[in-house]
C-alpha cells in the first residue's frame, strides 16, 4: 500500500465538470492515496504533463484517464502528442468516453491507449467502472 | 366491290386508331425493326414532335444518346419473347424530347399481332413530377432521421448528468432529509431513468435509417449463429430450444440482420408461456424474395393488435409485467423496410406467434 507521502497521481482529461465531479466523488471513497487532477481539454492536458502554464507545479501523472470528445484539442490528438514525449511514452492511458464507435476504439489503441472504456449511462454502472479502474490500474497493475 | 372482310378490317383499324388517339396516355407503336408506325396526340405533346416528323423514324429518336444502343438490343430481345408488361412494373426510362430535354418516363408494353406483322404498343407516362416528389420525400425522411439521430444522441449527455446527480443525491441523502424529500428524489430518479430509456431507444431506432451500412451478400445462417451465441444466457435461463431450417444468403446489412433476429428471438423468450420456449426459424422462396418465419409457443397476441405492436413505444401489457419500452418490434419493422421487405405476424393467444418477413436474395433471381 502506498503511503500518503507517496500518492498516486491520476490525471483526468475531461471537459464535462459533472463527469469530473462524479469521478472525484467515487474516488473519494478509495482506500488508496490518490491525487486527482483535472485538465479540461487536450491543450490543458499537454500543459499539465509538460508542467507548463497553470500546471507548472503539477506532478507527473502515473495514470491518465482520457475523454475523446474535447474542445480545442481532441483526445486522440492529445494521445498522439503524449506518445511523442519520451518521458510520457509509457504512461498508461485509459480512454473513458461516451463514444462506442468502432473507429474511435481502433484509433485509440493504434495511438497507444492501454484500455478503452465507455461511460455507462447509469450512475451505479459508472461508479463500478471507476472502481474497476481503481482496483485494476491503481492497485493490481504495476505502473511504470 | 370491296371484300366484306377488308371492309371489316378497315373499320376495325379506324376504331383502333380512334381509341389510341383518345387514350389519356401518350401511346406509340413500333414494328420489329423498331420503326415508329403510330403515335397519338398525347405522344406528340409529350415528345414535342408533330406526327409527320416521327412516323417512320426509329424509336431511338426518342431516347438520349447513351441509351440508344442498349435499347435497340433490349427491343430485339423483347420481340424474341414478347410478353405484356403492365404499367408500374418498375420499368422506368429516360426519354428525349425534340428540344433535347430529357423526361422521366414509365412505360407499359403490349404486343399487337396485325396482318402486317408483330407490333409493340407502348403506353408512356411522364413521371418527372412524381419522381421529383419521391426525391423530395426521400430527402425529407432522411433529414428527419438525421435530426432524430442527432437530437437523441446529443440529449444523452445532459440527461446522463441529470440522472446521475439525482441518483447520487438519493445515494447520499436518502433517509437523511424527510420522507417527502425521499419521495421527490425517487420520482426524479425514476423519471430521468425512463427518459434515458426512451432517448436511447429513439437513438437505436433512428440509427437503423441514418447509420445503416450497405446491403451486401450475408449468410443468414452465420448471423443467426452469432445471435444465438450472444443470447446464450437468456436461452439457458428459459430452457429454450431451437429448430432451425436451412437459411439462405440474403442481401442485408449484417449488423442489422443480427439485430432483427436478436429482437425477434428475445421477444419469443420474453413472451413465453408456461412451457419452456420452442422457437422454429425457417426460410423458403416466395416469388423473388426469401420468406423467413420465426415461430414460438409463447403467450401469443390477439390479432387485433397485430399492427400496433410494430409501432414505437407501444406496449400491450402494463408497465412492470414485462421489461422493455416497446421499441424492439418497431426496430425490427424499420430494419425489414430498409431491406425492402415486409413483416407481419400470425398469432393465436395461448398457442404462439409466428413472425414472417421477406428479404431480397443475395443474387437477383431466386432459383425456384
Amino acid at each position: 500500500m502506498t503511503t500518503p507521502a507517496n500518492p498516486i497521481h491520476v490525471l483526468l482529461v475531461e471537459d464535462n465538470p459533472g463527469d469530473a465531479e462524479l469521478m472525484r466523488d467515487t474516488l473519494d471513497g478509495s482506500a488508496l492515496a490518490l491525487e486527482l487532477s483535472v485538465a479540461v481539454d487536450g491543450v490543458d492536458a499537454l500543459d499539465h504533463v509538460l508542467q507548463r502554464g497553470r500546471h507548472a507545479a503539477a506532478a507527473r501523472p502515473d495514470l491518465i484517464i482520457l475523454d475523446l470528445n474535447l474542445p480545442r484539442m481532441q483526445g486522440h490528438e492529445f494521445l498522439a502528442e503524449l506518445r511523442r514525449l519520451d518521458a510520457l511514452r509509457a504512461t498508461p492511458v485509459v480512454i473513458l468516453t461516451s463514444s462506442d464507435a468502432g473507429k474511435d476504439i481502433a484509433l485509440s489503441y493504434r495511438l497507444g491507449a492501454n484500455c478503452y472504456l465507455t461511460k455507462p449511462l447509469d450512475l451505479v454502472a459508472f461508479q463500478a467502472v471507476v472502481r474497476a479502474i481503481e482496483s485494476f490500474w491503481l492497485s493490481l497493475a504495476k505502473l511504470p | 366491290m370491296t371484300d366484306p372482310s377488308d371492309e371489316w378490317h378497315l373499320r376495325a383499324e379506324r376504331r383502333f386508331g380512334m381509341i389510341v388517339e383518345a387514350a389519356p396516355n401518350a401511346m406509340l407503336m413500333i414494328d420489329r425493326r423498331r420503326i415508329i408506325t403510330l403515335i397519338n396526340r398525347k405522344g406528340e405533346d409529350l415528345f414535342g414532335y408533330p406526327r409527320d416528323e416521327i412516323i417512320g423514324q426509329p424509336i431511338e429518336l426518342l431516347l438520349p444518346e447513351q441509351l440508344r444502343e442498349p435499347h435497340a438490343a433490349h427491343v430485339a430481345g423483347y420481340f424474341a419473347a414478347p410478353r405484356d408488361r403492365p404499367m408500374g412494373a418498375g420499368s422506368e426510362l429516360v426519354g428525349r424530347r425534340k428540344d433535347g430535354s430529357e423526361v422521366a418516363l414509365e412505360i407499359g408494353l403490349s404486343s399487337v399481332e396485325l396482318p402486317e406483322g408483330s407490333f409493340t404498343l407502348a403506353s408512356v407516362i411522364d413521371i418527372t413530377e412524381r419522381k421529383r416528389i419521391e426525391d423530395e420525400i426521400r430527402r425529407s425522411n432522411s433529414e428527419l432521421e438525421q435530426f432524430a439521430y442527432i437530437a437523441s444522441h446529443d440529449l444523452q449527455e445532459p440527461l446522463r448528468m441529470v440522472a446521475s446527480f439525482t441518483e447520487l443525491l438519493g445515494q447520499r441523502y436518502r433517509g437523511k432529509l424527510d420522507e417527502r424529500a425521499d419521495k421527490y428524489i425517487f420520482y426524479a430518479v425514476d423519471g430521468a431513468r425512463r427518459m434515458q430509456q426512451l432517448v436511447s431507444d429513439l437513438l437505436t431506432y433512428s440509427r437503423v435509417g441514418s447509420q445503416g451500412g450497405p446491403l451486401v451478400a450475408v449468410s443468414a445462417d452465420a448471423v443467426l449463429g452469432r445471435v444465438l451465441t450472444s443470447l446464450a444466457g437468456p436461452i439457458r435461463d428459459t430452457e429454450a430450444a431451437f429448430g432451425i431450417g436451412p437459411l439462405p444468403t440474403v442481401l442485408a446489412d449484417e449488423s442489422q440482420l443480427g439485430q432483427l433476429f436478436q429482437n425477434l428471438i428475445a421477444n419469443a423468450l420474453k413472451f413465453r408461456g408456461e412451457a419452456p420456449p420452442r422457437v422454429r426459424i425457417d426460410a423458403r422462396v416466395t416469388g423473388d424474395r426469401w420468406l423467413f418465419s420465426v415461430a414460438d409457443n409463447g403467450i401469443g397476441i390477439e390479432m387485433q393488435y397485430a399492427e400496433r405492436i410494430f409501432q414505437m413505444f407501444q406496449r400491450l401489457h402494463e408497465r412492470g409485467k414485462f421489461a422493455g419500452s416497446g421499441i424492439g418490434l418497431a426496430v425490427v419493422k424499420r430494419i425489414v423496410e430498409r431491406h425492402r421487405g415486409r413483416i407481419w405476424l400470425e398469432s393465436t393467444p395461448g398457442v404462439g406467434t409466428t413472425f414472417y418477413f421477406t428479404l431480397l436474395p443475395a443474387i437477383e433471381k431466386v432459383a425456384a
